[in-house]
């Protein structure tokens, strides 16, 4: 192998630089006003939510549940690749708990009320879910106390940080100097908060350990039926079959965000204009208006 | 041959000759039991796929699941098709083909033929850890780089595939073009063709079962492929109609959904998981039999 060789190779590949230039512009969708909707897995405790409180999911007679999310919805698997797409898509719209909001994308306000905690907790916000806890029958001393921490100025002031506390002019904490270990399961919506919970009841009571086990509300509530945890947590409300056995306590409200571009003018929408995007039925910004005329 | 014939000839010692003999005989013994190891964990994997997926297909109807094209798990009652994943998942990795191939074949006869010793020891080690990056970090090159460009798409997801599996095509082709025996090159030479004609008229077409077999791996990496895609592929269980619409690929539906589901739900994945599994043993039996016609 010699020089001259290795020059002509270098020669003959430039005619390959135009070539894969004019591909990646032809690649290159223009921007139409289309809208983009992301939302988030089959099956996922924010998605279930979003499209039970929006109307997406249609029951029927029969006890049948439809989900009508349009087909060519994206699919974000988690709230921070949620806010990735919908942050580098102009005509992006999508949704995620109040709780992981950034300002790398817009959130817009819901028939004039914009999403906030406050908002949330006076009720005028109107997506939102309950953050529970179950225990199966009367929690024991320990669970009792954990709860009565949450639910006391010191846990509600935490729970506040991200999320919506739910009792208003909580008293203060007075500690029934517990002991022994807590097993808390389920939602891993409802984990980052109960950590935090955790570690400050943990700091207050030495002789008192909570453990946190990650997996979702049903398996979390299922665990605490079959008692191999403590207390349940649940990013849903109970079912039918699931009171029947668990005590169930609100111990925070989290708001659904509907997220949109930083460039998009959007700043409020309808529930029904959400309806229509996520059902499909409104495909472009620009038909967005018509909607309301409709309705 | 085994070693301890010969030693009978060097060896006058009969216990050295005896220890050496267990010796044999235990590592031998030792090296097919961690070759068992393999063996039985392919076993396990086949057992708990078919065992778990079984009342999926019993359930759902082997003929019903392969080619329904709605995907509704949540839905009451819910449908499982997974067309609309087989065909995003051969589509995708077609679409890599396209992308992957001529580049990395065309990196391969460089490396081989063409490429200065120093510059190689630039080039080599570069394509080497293009293998090593994880898909992950592969997902956000994608998100951010290639995603503004093609929107979550078919494309999109193709490209970055293409991507990953260069090393792969580079390093086995490379290898293949070297094992052909330079006297090829030098007739060719001999008999008046230039470099590169003799590379590509010579050399490839006798490189051809291991430069095949290069592509069918390539082709394994890219069925197989999950985290990338699921950041870039836009994941809609739906028939695509265009490369610029956005796929789900049958790993990308395991992963998208396995956190939450239940029952039949579940059982449906692991269906999947044994849907995708037949397609990498098909892959790898190509792959062994280019190889045996290689030799």
């Amino acid at each position: 192998m010699t020089q001259t060789q290795t020059k002509k190779t270098s020669a003959r590949g430039f005619w390959l630089i135009p070539l894969a230039a004019s591909l990646a512009l032809s690649g290159c969708t223009p921007n139409t006003g289309e809208i983009t909707v992301v939302s988030r897995e089959d099956g996922s405790g924010t998605r279930a939510a979003f499209i039970e409180l929006f109307g997406i999911e249609e029951k029927t007679a029969d006890g049948g549940r439809k989900d009508h999310t349009t087909d060519e919805a994206i699919i974000a698997k988690q709230s921070d690749v949620m806010m990735t797409q919908v942050a580098g898509d102009e005509d992006a719209i999508g949704y995620l708990s109040l709780g992981s909001l950034n300002e790398t994308v817009k959130a817009v306000s819901i028939d004039g009320i914009a999403p906030a905690p406050e908002a949330v907790a006076s009720g005028e916000y109107p997506v939102a879910r309950p953050f529970l806890v179950a225990t199966a029958g009367d929690p024991d001393a320990l669970a009792a106390d954990f709860i009565g921490y949450i639910l006391a100025a010191e846990g509600q002031t935490i729970v506040n940080e991200s999320y919506t506390a739910v009792v208003a002019d909580a008293a203060p904490y007075a500690s029934t100097d517990p002991s022994g270990t807590l097993v808390v399961a389920g939602s891993s919506s409802v984990a980052p908060v109960m950590e935090k919970l955790a570690e400050a009841y943990e700091a207050v009571n030495p002789a008192a350990q909570v453990d946190i086990q990650l997996s979702d509300s049903s398996a979390g509530l299922q665990a605490a039926i079959d008692g191999t945890a403590d207390i349940g947590m649940s990013s849903r409300d109970l079912k039918e079959s699931e009171t029947a056995t668990l005590n169930a306590t609100v111990i925070a409200r989290d708001g659904i965000a509907l997220i949109v571009n930083q460039a998009n003018p959007v700043t409020d929408l309808t529930s029904d204009q959400v309806h229509a995007i996520f059902t499909g039925t409104v495909t472009s910004w620009s038909e967005l208006t018509e909607v309301d005329e409709l309705s | 041959m085994s070693p301890a014939h010969e030693s009978t000839d060097v060896l006058t010692e009969t216990s050295t000759w005896t220890w050496r003999l267990v010796k044999e005989r235990g590592m031998g013994l030792l090296f097919a039991f961690t070759a068992l190891v393999s063996i039985a964990a392919v076993a396990l994997i086949c057992v708990f796929l078919v065992g778990g997926s079984l009342p999926a297909f019993s359930e759902i109807g082997l003929f019903a699941f392969l080619t329904g094209t709605d995907w509704s798990p949540s839905d009451v009652p819910p449908t499982f098709g997974i067309l609309p994943m087989i065909v995003g998942s051969l589509y995708i990795t077609a679409g890599a083909i396209v992308v992957g191939v001529p580049v990395g074949l065309l990196a391969a006869v460089f490396l081989a033929r063409s490429c200065p010793p120093r510059l190689y020891r630039i080039v080599k080690p570069g394509v080497d850890l293009l293998a090593g990056i994880p898909s992950v970090v592969y997902g956000f090159f994608g998100m951010a780089a290639i995603v503004p460009l093609f929107d979550n798409s078919m494309l999109a997801a193709s490209v970055l595939l293409g991507i990953m599996i260069l090393p792969t095509i580079v390093a086995l082709a490379e290898s293949a073009l070297r094992a052909v025996p330079e006297s090829y090159y030098e007739g060719a030479l001999a008999l008046g063709s230039g470099h590169y004609r003799a590379v590509y008229s010579v050399l490839l077409p006798a490189a051809r079962s291991g430069v095949l077999a290069a592509i069918v791996l390539g082709v394994g990496r890219a069925i197989g492929e999950t985290m990338a895609v699921i950041m870039v592929a836009g994941n809609q269980a739906r028939m695509p109609d265009s490369i610029f619409d956005g796929v789900r690929t049958l790993t990308a539906n395991i992963v998208l959904e396995m956190g939450y589901a239940a029952d039949l739900h579940r059982q449906a994945l692991i269906a999947t998981g044994v849907v995708l599994l037949v397609f990498i043993l098909l892959i790898n039996l190509s792959f062994s039999a280019l190889v045996r016609k290689a030799r």
